[in-house]
């Protein structure tokens, strides 16, 4: 228990001090206004998370339609019946929903649209990457800001103004978006052409949330980027950081390369939108019969190429935190150091510089030129090595311990699977002949919802769990936590699984029936079909045996993944006032320079002079009296100094 | 608590944070740039009409350039006199920044409003005429507009299910009638159509709808007396003989009256037309007195490049083919045979399209039949991909001067105290920004040939 | 960074003098963009060669970066690398060197 005794008395009179000796910022200050990274951080996670259940909303009335096409949805009418929700569900879905209840195509479009950009750009960046790094790693490599706390700030607040601009478009005249995440043009800059109003309509309103957004992760990741470089504590050198703040900082250096160009298709469509250009509108472009009034000579390629060279590194945004994560969560509660530091930390820079080198395998039926795609073929192939090595490190440094079950290690644990099987699945895309067959199917849906879901947000509440006590001081349940982990696997598997059957048999992404109005996706049959018509008889459910069973399948695992979320939202926020208090400081027994910090940090971090003294991943060491021995100690159980001035900083 | 390294570097990597940030954002501005000039790779290699060059006016991005190299030398004297305490030194230097920053905008201000006043139409060959709308007596652009007469009845249709497009005759239809808008309902009630007593219209409309469950309410509306309609064509759907669609889906019943198009023509593009001097230009209603003139530049600028390339592809000379094949007009008259333009070479023919001398010259008018027109714009991003990456190009790289501007405009207004009493702090801000202000510079270097002269 | 009292001063001479050098060229490439060379994309070519050079000036004397620290030089190399690839793969997109004549033309 040395580590608890160095740093625990001075949690709580420091409390006190820091109350006197300055005075107390007022609330708006402290909580809203914040230039603190902690609460930044906070504040991120938080909106990260929010909108990440809304994303999940959206995706539930989704699955409806698919296994339920032209059934209304459930609860409508109930909902229809509260007071003010009544007037706030009308103006986002139910002036679209059919008379009857039921969802239709272009209500589907909108929740589809929404749902993917949603979940990536407002959901899993701002709470993985803004979040994490924010809170996590400035303690890590033990400064006491971030290097520059004001633009901090406006980042949070850009990144505010760019979800309620998001939010916004689901209440103007169009609603939001119909064409999909990746709003390619033309269709996304010809929908509803005859609106004159601009403002009136939704795809407008995302593109400015996108150009805020995207500024907000600019001014981010520069941070980021200059407190790595620059704010390292003493003797944090650069290979003894821990891979966590190593991912992070590898993540911030796409956001901060990969962005720019998304912003300028973004600025091109804005402007294909609001001036009439032709950047993405080919010549002799007809909507509904009619030459549109553009001077066309644009190509709808330029979009796509625009788009896909954000949107791959994009997607390694999304992994890179999940990695981040894991590389403290699993060596803590596998009680070993991380196997193999170096290679993963060397891989990461090889996948953050050879994702911006594969975009157009998202194209490759565009029908590119034949040395393109080749080039883009084998860079594709190539970046699935770091990948695995990765994954393989992380497996390795489970070998030998003597792992803590604990909910953030189920997460953890479960995530290696589940990336395995989401990655694997995505290198037969990689070859242009597959893809050919299986680009746009389910097939696609189940490969990177694999990688993000089971894989990325896992890993993400895999995080919630292990730095929750640093933040509160409490414990989340961690019987709830069970409660809230099981249910989420099997609704994951049950979810996504399937969705590679329907995808090898051609089932496509946009459907809103889910097949059902498609000739031949009644007649195809599958020992998964026929299992899911036979249990559905045993239960006196009439199931057809064919695809379509898949989709009541799917939407099932859709709906116990839903219900497994309200331990987690019951256990997030029950726990800050009635989760098991903390005993000491750093209640995992772990290594890293955040958890020396009193619970929870002050202004400022830290009450000694921050040194680190040997790499991250000291656990077990042979000969040292406890199975762990943190960054900070000079010696082995020996107290750290306090702090010689309140002002080490100084100059 | 203060964060290190604000003031001074960081021994092991030698730099204080806010070099490291800018250096950084510099590294995503070249990406948002290199974004930008891959798109303009991308739309040039693809284009398929024939790409401007010399277009613009060079003179005055040459201005310019010089302004924009000046003010990145003064800014670097004003860090370096900071450097050295000359604080008189440094005020001025950086005054002269802003200023410079002033200039350039006033430049480039002058360039965009030339070209919004400038037209280009499309006819149906492939021509594209240039020139100015006619004006008024005060000098001001008439607009083109659709002219319908005798309008006596308005037909709208209200969806009931909520839609973006829905019927708003007062906004839509009501700013482009002459006269009172008076009118008879179905039921005979005399109304004035505004946003009031439409609101009314449309409720009945639906109710009755709701009540028959039908998908939409229609509306009927005799004018009381015969109305007029102009409209500019962005403002419509489209148009008929006798009927006119506006954009909230209104038709309303007339007569077209005039749907032509008066140009002050400066200039004859031929480009894109297989058999140039055949161009519908020289037809008999047009400039057909023009057809002489055109031919002679045209034979003279070939032999011309004959006489001094005999080996070279004329098709693939971009010079060449605009030097030939698009006839500037100076006067409202052609030449009399013999002092033909074409004489003229060099800088002359590479006169900027826009014309920008504008009012001192007379053009052939010519009033355009709607059929042989099929599209026409100003010289704005709609006209071409070329004008729209130029202002998506040139309208960033303005908002970055008008930004530098701003922040060195805030030292050297309000850090005076700074400047007496940490200058060192105050020349690691100059130095940033100037950074910043240099990177301006060194995009406008490749902005200034991509755009205007190659 | 020239943080000296005697090498700013020095510097000062080298600023006005890269200034000069700057407006010079800026004359040559308009009077290059007059030139008939074979061809339009030599043209082209050349124009940005004599920006670059320009604009290498800019950067490396104006933004010292003549002698910055490795830790600039790394992230402006990766940031140089994916630009460069950008304009590249976006060329090659519209002009894809290997189309197999008679596989699939491209219509005109
Ligand atoms: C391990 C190596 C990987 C390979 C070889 C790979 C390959 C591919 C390919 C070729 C596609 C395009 C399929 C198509 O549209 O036809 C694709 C789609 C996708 N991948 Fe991966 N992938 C890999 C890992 C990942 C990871 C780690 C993530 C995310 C965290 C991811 C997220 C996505 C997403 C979001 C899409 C679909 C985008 C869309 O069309 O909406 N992939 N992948
Ligand atoms: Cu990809």
């Amino acid at each position: 228990m040395s580590a608890a005794a160095t740093t625990h008395d001075h949690a709580h009179d420091h409390a006190h001090d820091h109350a006197h000796d300055h005075h107390e910022p007022g609330f708006l200050r402290k909580y809203v206004w914040s230039t603190d990274h902690k609460v930044i951080g906070v504040q991120y996670a938080v909106s990260g998370l929010l909108f990440l259940l809304f994303g999940f909303f959206l995706m539930l009335l989704m699955r409806w339609s698919i296994a339920y096409p032209n059934l209304p949805v459930p609860a409508v009418d109930a909902i229809r019946s509260i007071p003010i929700i009544k007037d706030l569900f009308e103006s986002m879905f139910g002036r679209w929903l059919n008379p009857d209840g039921s969802l239709n195509g272009e209500l589907y479009n909108m929740l589809g649209a929404m749902h993917g950009t949603i979940m990536v750009f407002f959901g899993i960046v701002p709470l993985g990457f803004a979040g994490f790094v924010n809170f996590v790693m400035p303690l890590q490599i033990g400064t006491i800001d971030m290097a520059f706390p004001k633009l901090n700030m406006m980042s949070f607040w850009l990144f505010f103004v760019s979800g309620v601009l998001m939010f916004w478009s689901f209440f103007v005249g169009t609603g939001p978006v119909q064409t999909g995440w990746t709003m390619y043009s033309p269709l996304a800059s010809t929908t509803g052409i005859g609106v004159s109003n601009v403002w009136q309509h939704g795809h407008t309103w995302w593109l400015m949330a996108m150009v805020f957004n995207i500024s907000a992760s600019l001014l981010g990741s520069v941070n980021v980027i200059a407190t790595v470089i620059n704010l390292r504590a003493k003797g944090m050198s650069w290979l003894r950081m821990p891979a966590f703040s190593w991912a992070m900082f590898v993540t911030a250096f796409l956001l901060l390369l990969a962005f720019p160009p998304l912003e300028v298709a973004a600025l091109l469509q804005l402007s294909d939108r609001v001036f009439g250009s032709s950047f993405y509108l080919p010549t002799g472009l007809m909507e509904g019969g009619k030459h549109l009034d553009i001077s066309g000579g644009g190509s709808p390629l330029l979009y796509q190429h625009l788009f896909w060279f954000l949107a791959h590194p994009e997607v390694y945004v999304l992994i890179l935190p999940a990695f981040a994560i894991l590389t403290d969560v699993i060596p803590c509660n596998a009680r070993r150091p991380l196997w193999g530091y170096k290679p993963m930390v060397y891989s990461m820079l090889t996948l953050g510089f050879l994702s911006f080198l594969v975009w157009a395998h998202h194209m490759y039926l565009t029908g590119m030129g034949t040395m393109m795609s080749t080039y883009f073929q084998i860079t594709t192939v190539l970046i699935s090595v770091p990948s695995v090595i990765l994954l393989t490190c992380l497996m390795i440094s489970l070998w030998g311990g003597s792992i803590r079950f604990n909910t953030q290690m189920l997460f953890a644990s479960a995530f290696l699977p589940m990336f395995g099987i989401g990655g694997l699945t995505g290198l037969p895309l990689a070859f242009a002949f597959i893809d050919l067959a299986l680009h746009d199917t389910y097939y696609v849906i189940g490969h990177f919802h694999y990688v993000v879901a089971p894989g990325t947000i896992f890993a993400l509440f895999a995080g919630v769990y292990h730095w929750y006590p640093k933040i509160t001081g409490r414990f989340m349940s961690d019987k709830l936590g069970k409660l809230h982990f099981w249910p989420s696997l099997i609704g994951m598997n049950l979810l996504f699984a399937p969705m590679f059957i329907q995808g090898m048999a051609g089932f496509h992404r946009r459907w809103y029936d889910g097949g059902k109005y498609f000739e031949n996706t009644a007649s195809m049959s599958h020992w998964t079909t026929s299992l899911t018509h036979k249990i559905g008889a045993f239960f006196g459910l009439e199931i057809p045996d064919n695809m379509l069973s898949l989709n009541i399948v799917m939407s099932f695992g859709a709906f116990i993944l839903a219900l497994g979320q309200i331990p987690f939202i019951i256990n997030f926020w029950f726990s800050i006032k009635g989760g098991k208090k903390i005993e000491s400081d750093n209640p995992w027994n772990a290594t890293t320079l955040e958890w020396a910090t009193p619970t929870p940090p002050p202004h400022g971090n830290f009450l000694f002079d921050v040194n680190a003294h040997r790499g991250p991943y000291e656990y077990s060491v042979p000969g040292h009296p406890a199975d762990f021995y943190p960054q900070w100690e000079s010696e082995p159980g020996k107290p750290v100094p306090p702090a010689k001035s309140e002002a080490h900083a100084h100059h | 608590m203060e964060i290190p390294y604000t003031v001074h570097a960081r021994p092991d990597t030698g730099l204080y944070n806010a070099k490291i940030g800018i250096w950084l954002f510099l590294a995503s501005e070249v990406m948002l740039f290199g974004g930008l000039f891959s798109a303009y790779i991308f739309l040039r290699v693809g284009a398929d009409y024939p790409w401007p060059v010399w277009d613009l006016d060079v003179k005055l991005g040459l201005i310019n350039t010089a302004v924009l190299i000046g003010s990145s030398v003064t800014v670097v004297m004003a860090w370096a006199s900071l450097k050295l305490r000359r604080f008189g030194q440094y005020k001025l230097y950086m005054a002269i920044t802003v200023l410079c920053a002033g200039v350039f905008m006033f430049n480039k201000s002058l360039e965009y409003s030339a070209k919004f006043k400038h037209y280009a139409v499309k006819l149906t060959d492939g021509t594209i005429l240039t020139g100015h709308l006619p004006e008024d007596d005060h000098h001001k652009t008439i607009p083109y507009q659709v002219k319908f007469g005798d309008i006596t009845a308005l037909s709208l249709t209200i969806p009931v299910k909520n839609s973006a497009v829905t019927a708003d005759p007062a906004s839509y239809v009501v700013p482009h009638l002459e006269g009172e808008p008076k009118f008879k309902t179905a039921d005979g009630k005399e109304i004035v159509l505004n946003a009031a007593s439409f609101a009314e219209l449309r409720a009945q409309a639906l109710a009755k709808a709701a009540a028959d469950k039908k998908d939409s309410a229609s509306v009927q509306l005799t004018a009381v007396s015969p109305l007029k309609a102009a409209a500019k064509p962005a403002d419509i759907f489209g148009y008929t003989e006798t009927t006119i669609t506006f954009r909230d889906g209104t038709v309303a019943t007339g007569k077209l009256i005039d749907d032509k198009m008066t140009l002050l023509v400066d200039g004859i593009d031929t480009r894109a037309v297989a058999q140039p001097e055949k161009s519908l230009a020289f037809d008999q209603r047009y400039l057909a007195a023009w057809q002489p003139t055109f031919v002679a530049n045209r034979d003279h600028h070939i032999a011309e490049f004959e006489k001094h390339f005999p080996t070279r592809d004329k098709s693939k000379s971009a010079t060449l083919q605009k030097e030939s094949l698009f006839l500037k007009l100076h006067s409202s008259t052609p030449p009399a045979a013999g002092e033909a333009h074409g004489n003229k070479h060099g800088a002359e023919a590479h006169a900027p399209a826009e014309g920008g001398h504008g009012h001192g010259h007379d053009y052939p008018t010519v009033v355009l039949e709607k059929n042989d027109v099929t599209f026409f714009s100003n010289f704005t991003p709609k006209l071409n991909t070329y004008y729209a990456i130029y202002f998506t190009l040139t309208g960033l790289h303005g908002l970055h001067v008008i930004a530098g501007a701003l922040v060195l405009g805030y030292f050297l207004v309000f850090n005076g105290r700074m400047m007496r009493e940490d200058p060192e702090h105050l020349a690691n801000r100059v130095e940033v920004g100037g950074l910043f202000w240099h990177f301006v510079d060194l995009v406008w270097i490749f902005l200034f040939p991509l755009l205007y002269l190659l | 960074m020239a943080d000296n009292v005697e090498e700013i001063q020095k510097s000062i001479k080298k600023y006005l003098w890269i200034g000069l050098i700057l407006m010079v060229f800026t004359a040559i490439t308009v009077w290059l963009s007059t030139v008939e060379l074979p061809t339009h994309g030599l043209n082209i070519l050349v124009g940005m060669i004599v920006a670059t050079f320009k604009a290498g000036l800019v950067a490396l004397i104006f933004m010292h970066l003549n002698h910055e620290r490795p830790i600039i030089y790394k992230v402006l190399a990766f940031t140089a690398v994916f630009a460069i690839v950008l304009f590249v793969l976006f060329y090659f997109s519209k002009q894809d060197p290997l189309v197999f004549e008679g596989f699939y033309s491209i219509p005109e």
